[in-house]
């Protein structure tokens, strides 16, 4: 089963054609950087379409076409909530409960945000979680992508494909900062659909049809009975039980995803008007729907095409199929397609641990140590430099730090472990004037220690690897938290809340000047 | 290492958290299966019904460019989202 892809020249002048495109067109987009707002944030240029196709490929990795396949193949559709529940729900939730706030008040990250509504150590802390966790994310998955997808796949040297792929994500983001990434994103989400959608349509046509599919999986036997329902009973043995799912993923995972991480959310700041930002979101959504069609079903349709492949070997279902239906130029394009996901999830990642860098790590310092702010073109250079110094960094360091077992428990359960605080924090002090500093320092804090708790008490809850549970748990932990010792500290003044709350003043031109106001003291 | 830690954690927190989690889990184990399905669509209905018709339209359409039905974020909000109850509704 481990055979390697050979391609075809015309394979490969589509990769070649699509890489140095892609360059180029981020290259192009340098001409639009001329401060660190155009760097981080687009100037606040960014159209709704542009935005909504870019938060579909920054979340899309190359490694998800392969693991999703697999993981559809083992457990049948319930692998594809994570783009659906997991998904939707929560961009909702964030168009119009976050996205909003984070937009009006002008930050470019986050944490800052968090800074501005609790306090400075709330945005250290907020920051540090991230970048340490980016880094480590940056890293995994050069690695993942180069050895245990196109070395495994194509039989190419990891090394070369970790350091083209550096090199080339690295310039045009060094280069052209957000608008370069935003840019590239929407050519290689249309690169990604023709790919995903042809294999999608080759594997359909081979198996005979949807209903085809339907009858035949279900006639392999009893372990099978199962892989047309997208939620499944609490006592699964699976990893994805229906309570998990909504409760767990649905509600706090999701949400806290959509609108608390940076990769995802720095696209809507960068948008030229709030209703922009919104329709970003909800159009990426929409985008995103379509995403297990073409990652998902082919690992149903591989159970029909590669019976003996096995759960072990579930992973192998894309490159098998990949090898066994696609003619030549198109095995080109879908290789293009897993670049395309390859280099803009490492590009946005590059350039959000870059931004969280410079404003709430680099930023909070020389504010702790009395040194004047980054002057516009200071901060813009230092960006540039941050962004070379990690991917170079990221590839030195990505086999040492990838090269492990379980790389995708290991990353899920980084995630997990403060995905429920964060939420807490950021719903609260948007939706709950009384939240304090204070609560919201605690309830973050003691969060995510009860997140390590509830992790590694083993036996706690019936699942094996219980990553839900624990976002979930920890949510309504830090909730209480936030809430207790808020109430039992005193209230924030009304000007330090003014357009950070929900229900605060919402005319934008108010708020707009109050906070300017704040930022330039 | 992390067995250590995990070692330890059984030692202190098992014999308070597992009476909790465990009598949560019985209980959740009890529910209907048809449960699932109800919670799954109503979690997309809801949040259609709180976009169309709770939010405010002012807050919902802030900043659009221009007035028509195709700016209008409650159209978009029904549009992503019909698909979605289709699909659970079809897989439960």
């Amino acid at each position: 089963m481990e055979q390697v892809i050979g391609l075809h020249w015309i394979d490969m002048l589509i990769v070649v054609i699509y890489m140095i495109g892609s360059l180029m067109l981020g290259m192009y987009c340098t001409r639009f950087v001329g401060s660190a707002e155009d760097f981080f944030i687009a100037g606040k240029a960014l159209p709704f379409w542009a935005i909504g196709f870019s938060i579909v490929t920054s979340d899309i990795g190359a490694t998800d076409f392969v693991a999703v396949a697999g993981a559809a193949y083992t457990h049948g559709v319930s692998a594809a909530n994570f783009d659906w529940m997991g998904s939707m729900p929560a961009m909702v939730i964030a168009a119009f409960v976050f996205v909003p706030y984070f937009w009006r008040s002008g930050v470019f990250t986050i944490p800052e945000f968090l800074g501005r509504r609790y306090n400075t150590a709330v945005q250290f802390i907020n920051g540090l979680i991230w970048a340490v966790v980016l880094f480590f994310m940056l890293a995994i998955m050069q690695w993942l992508s180069a050895d245990k997808l196109m070395n495994t796949i194509l039989g190419w040297n990891p090394y070369l494909t970790l350091w083209l792929t550096a090199a080339i994500t690295g310039i045009y983001t060094f280069s052209g900062g957000l608008t370069a990434v935003v840019f590239t994103d929407v050519v290689q989400l249309v690169v990604m659909y023709v790919g995903g959608f042809g294999l999608l349509a080759l594997s359909l046509w081979e198996v005979g049809g949807w209903s085809a599919l339907h009858a035949k999986v279900l006639a392999m036997g009893p372990q099978y009975q199962d892989h047309f329902r997208l939620l499944l009973p609490h006592n699964t043995t699976g990893p994805f039980p229906w309570t998990g799912i909504v409760f767990g993923l649905g509600l706090v995972m999701a949400v806290a995803y959509m609108s608390g991480n940076q990769v995802i959310v720095q696209r809507t700041l960068g948008a030229r008007s709030e209703w922009d930002a919104k329709g970003g979101m909800l159009f990426g959504g929409l985008l995103k729907a379509m995403i297990p069609l073409m990652v998902a079903l082919p690992g149903l349709c591989a159970i029909v095409l590669l019976p003996n492949l096995g759960a072990e070997n579930a992973d192998r279902a894309v490159p098998e199929m990949i090898r066994q239906l696609m003619p030549a130029g198109l095995r080109g394009l879908m290789f293009a397609a897993l670049f395309a996901a390859m280099m803009s999830h490492i590009s946005a990642t590059l350039n959000s641990t870059t931004t969280i860098f410079i404003t709430d790590i680099v930023g909070q310092l020389r504010s702790w140590t009395k040194l004047p702010p980054l002057r516009e073109q200071s901060a813009l250079r230092m960006g540039r430099f941050i962004t070379a110094a990690l991917i170079i960094t990221t590839a030195l360091l990505a086999e040492p730090i990838a090269n492990r077992e379980q790389i995708y428990v290991f990353m899920q359960t980084i995630l997990s472990l403060f995905q429920g605080p964060l939420l807490a924090i950021l719903l609260l002090g948007i939706v709950w004037p009384r939240a304090t500093q204070w609560g919201g320092l605690a309830g973050l804090v003691l969060g995510v220690m009860c997140c390590f708790v509830l992790k590694y008490t083993p036996g706690l809850f019936p699942s094996e690897d219980p990553f839900l549970f624990v976002a979930w748990w920890s949510f309504v932990f830090a909730i209480i938290v936030t809430v207790v010792v808020s109430l039992l500290t005193p209230r924030e003044p009304d000007d330090k809340l003014r357009g950070l709350v929900w229900s605060s003043v919402v005319r934008d031109d108010e708020v707009q000047g109050a906070l300017q106001e704040r930022i330039t003291q | 290492m992390e067995q250590a830690i995990e070692n330890g954690f059984k030692v202190v927190f098992y014999p308070i958290l597992a009476p909790i989690f465990h009598s949560i889990d019985s209980v959740l184990t009890r529910l209907p299966d048809g449960l699932a399905g109800l919670c799954g669509v109503g979690l997309f209905v809801s949040a259609m019904f709180w976009v169309c018709v709770l939010l405010n339209k002012d807050y919902v359409n802030r900043g659009r460019p221009y007035k028509s039905i195709w700016t209008d974020l409650r159209l978009w909000t029904i549009i992503s989202m019909a698909p979605h109850v289709l699909v659970y509704f079809y897989f439960r």
